[in-house]
């Protein structure tokens, strides 16, 4: 628009060189990321068959090289975490932003969580081992997993499920006191229904977190893939979850048979993580819709 | 305004069912109670078992146990005693303090006496350690269930009391509880981790941990400074990489780009930050390594599994944090700014350069932190690829870094060693804070900045 100017174009060699960085460094980041998407999964893909997704996993039999106990333990530690975890986490987001006086104390917490956030998995995996596995005896188990997890993930829901209840507008809240509704009901009947979406995302991103971890996981849930042995049995017992079956293979394989394995469990991983995020893409959007 | 309406409501019917909250409370607080007497754990050692009730593990003096031809007493930890013995009186308060209207303090007894057996599992976790030392390897310790009655009765003893003062009151004091739940779990690994990382250091010595060139669990040299500079290099490496090709790609999708190939790509990058950093550090292992490996220049200098490694999968692992935060903070700057300087004759790449930029410069360094951030963090891709020697960092060489250092030993570390894995868990705390508390004043600073 610019060479369109009355007075004819005035060249600028620079301005084209950086045109040309902006426009390399996008094309760099899209086929980098791109790359390792469609790299896992060309070559997981073709391996990933109703078979691999039932069948347990040993290391010596050639017949049992499944993921299934892996997809269970994930299950497990997705669920038992987000028990604990979502009402913990959303009760403190509740008691946060409606009924604490909105003073220095809270501004303190905020801060707080806001800076824990941060903290890397590894040392939520040191404090797991060490409290939950030894001080509180339950060993290396799927539940010290899950209680480490909790955790890890509370200071995420606390923030955004803040943020969705914070989007209320005041009016609503208002409007329902002056018909005579007690603090609980407004609570319960008109905020967080509101703010569900937003609650619901905040669920899901925790979800997604717990899906891609591994290092705190490492020793805290153990590396077992025995198939479970009963519902609750399962719950004290070490077992591993998708992201560590995938260490394991990828660290121990020697053949290409076991790199199969990787792959397969990789892209696996790639498409859960993929469905978890649109689902968090479409709570978001009827948030935004209102 | 609701108080008159409760008030007016509190009728018959009303205090017929907190009389019922109120009596099942205390039936449930009277079995607590009982159960002191009853078996509350069972200790086995070896092939001889104790099966004890609450009043005797707080009286009896401990347990004599047979190790291989020698034979001494195990004593109850006094923790142990007091928490049992606490846990019964509590129990017995919340009765009194409920019969004399006082529910609030009711519940807090009842609550601390559901603690309890808590506390005497932790404390019970020494005796397990005493009797390894007199060679028994079999020692299980089993809770029972007047065990896991305390613990449940005492909690809903504990609502039931703060239900009678009304619904609204119990929403209330749980929402409040919840959150010092959260909040403490949250800031108790804050205090855990000084209080466990401190001794090895003392013990070591400041010097010795922080600049000791040797790290040989073995030998006794607890010297992290390789791991330390490694870090710091992979991190440095790594946002010298990323940041300059996050913030052009940034700009080219919040500023350049068609908005239909910009929606194309954006979500793409949010996708991407989720992918698990295993599966990074897999595909760091297939591509990169063995790409280093057999690059012409490189060629028998290196093994593959190297800094650079580590560098090129953390660069790529912080791209889409940098990316979605700088395109966040571009598009917060006001068009207006721009159609001015386009009005004084800038061309679109110099308004980018000379007006957006430095417009979205908060932002643009909260994101740049928050990827160092997760660059010092990351521990399972970069295990994968960095050969996790702890060398003095070289760019061909095989590195370990902090997080590594940790993960690599905590299975089998014991002792003094331990502790000075915990001692690297404090370093790199230390070092996450320092960023993380940057990233929330700048991010803050922007938002002063925009609200102006």
């Amino acid at each position: 628009m610019l060479g369109n100017s009355l007075y004819g174009k005035r060249k600028r060699p620079a301005d084209a060189a950086l045109k040309f960085l902006i426009n390399a460094a996008a094309a760099l980041t899209v086929t980098v990321l791109a790359g390792i998407l469609l790299y896992i999964l060309v070559n997981g893909l073709p391996y990933v068959s109703w078979t691999f997704l039932s069948t347990a996993y040993s290391e010596t039999d050639e017949s049992l090289k499944g993921i299934l106990p892996m997809l269970i333990n994930t299950m497990y530690i997705v669920g038992i975490t987000l028990l604990i975890s979502a009402p913990i986490g959303i009760s403190t987001a509740i008691y946060l932003t409606q009924y604490a006086k909105q003073g220095r104390f809270v501004k303190a917490i905020r801060f707080t969580t806001e800076v824990l956030s941060g903290i890397p998995s590894i040392l939520f995996g040191l404090f797991g081992y060490t409290v939950f596995c030894i001080l509180f005896r339950l060993q290396t188990s799927i539940l010290a997993g899950c209680l480490t997890m909790s955790i890890t993930v509370l200071p995420t829901i606390i923030r955004t499920t803040e943020e969705a209840l914070l989007s209320v507008p005041d009016a609503y809240k208002e409007g329902a006191m002056a018909l005579g509704a007690g603090k609980l009901r407004v609570v319960m009947g008109m905020v967080l229904p509101c703010a569900l979406p937003g609650v619901l995302t905040a669920v899901i991103l925790a979800m997604g977190r717990i899906v891609g971890e591994s290092a705190a996981l490492l020793f805290t849930s153990g590396l077992s893939y025995n198939m479970p042995r009963g519902f609750f049995r399962q719950i004290f017992a070490s077992g591993r979850t998708l992201t560590l079956h995938l260490y394991q293979t990828a660290r121990e394989a020697s053949s290409p048979d076991a790199m199969h394995i990787a792959f397969a469990t990789a892209a696996v991983l790639l498409i859960l993580v993929f469905l978890l995020n649109r689902i968090a893409e479409l709570f978001s959007r009827a948030l935004r819709k209102g | 305004m609701s108080m008159v309406f409760n008030s007016m409501k509190n009728t018959r019917k009303d205090r017929k069912k907190n009389r019922v909250k109120k009596g099942m409370a205390v039936a449930l607080s009277l079995g607590s109670v009982f159960s002191f007497f009853l078996p509350y754990m069972q200790f086995v050692f070896k092939d001889t078992t104790y099966l004890v009730s609450g009043f005797q593990l707080a009286t009896a003096k401990g347990f004599r146990v047979h190790g291989s031809g020698l034979s001494a007493v195990v004593t109850i930890p006094v923790l142990a005693r007091a928490a049992v013995i606490s846990g019964m009186l509590f129990a017995a308060a919340g009765i009194i303090l409920l019969i004399f209207r006082k529910p609030v303090f009711a519940a807090i007894a009842y609550a601390l006496s559901g603690i309890t057996p808590l506390l005497v599992l932790i404390s019970t976790t020494s005796i397990q350690t005493a009797v390894t030392q007199l060679n028994i390897s079999k020692v299980s310790i089993y809770c029972l269930w007047p065990f896991l009655y305390v613990l449940a009765g005492g909690i809903a003893c504990a609502v039931l009391s703060v239900w009678t003062q009304g619904a609204e009151k119990l929403a209330e004091s749980i929402f409040l509880v919840f959150s010092c739940v959260s909040i403490g779990s949250v800031a108790f690994i804050t205090v855990y981790i000084f209080a466990a990382g401190s001794p090895a250091i003392a013990q070591i010595g400041l010097g010795q941990f922080l600049f000791g060139r040797e790290w040989n669990a073995e030998a006794g040299a607890f010297g992290i400074l390789p791991l330390i500079l490694s870090s710091v290099a992979g991190t440095a490496g790594a946002v010298l990489l990323g940041v300059p090709v996050g913030i052009l790609t940034a700009v080219f999708l919040a500023e350049t780009a068609k908005p239909q190939l910009a929606r194309l790509v954006h979500p793409a990058i949010e996708l991407l930050a989720g992918i698990p950093s295993v599966v990074y550090g897999f595909f760091g292992m297939q591509v990169i390594v063995p790409a280093i490996r057999s690059f012409p220049p490189f060629q028998n200098h290196t093994i593959g599994d190297s800094l650079l490694a580590a560098i090129l999968i953390l660069a790529i692992m912080v791209l889409p944090t940098i990316v979605s935060v700088t395109e966040t903070s571009l598009k917060a700057v006001p068009q207006a700014y721009r159609e001015a300087s386009l009005a004084l004759g800038a061309t679109p790449v110099i308004t980018i350069f000379k007006v957006s930029i430095p417009a979205a410069r908060s932002g643009i360094l909260a994101g740049v932190i928050l990827g160092v951030g997760r660059a010092i963090g990351e521990t399972m891709a970069v295990i994968m690829v960095a050969g996790n020697v702890a060398n003095m960092p070289t760019l061909l060489g095989t590195v370990r870094l902090l997080t590594t250092g940790i993960a690599m030993e905590m299975s089998y570390a014991s002792g003094l060693h331990r502790q000075a894995l915990f001692a690297i868990g404090l370093v790199l705390f230390l070092f996450i804070m320092i960023v993380n508390i940057s990233f929330t004043f700048i991010s803050r600073r922007g938002v002063r900045m925009d609200a102006r």
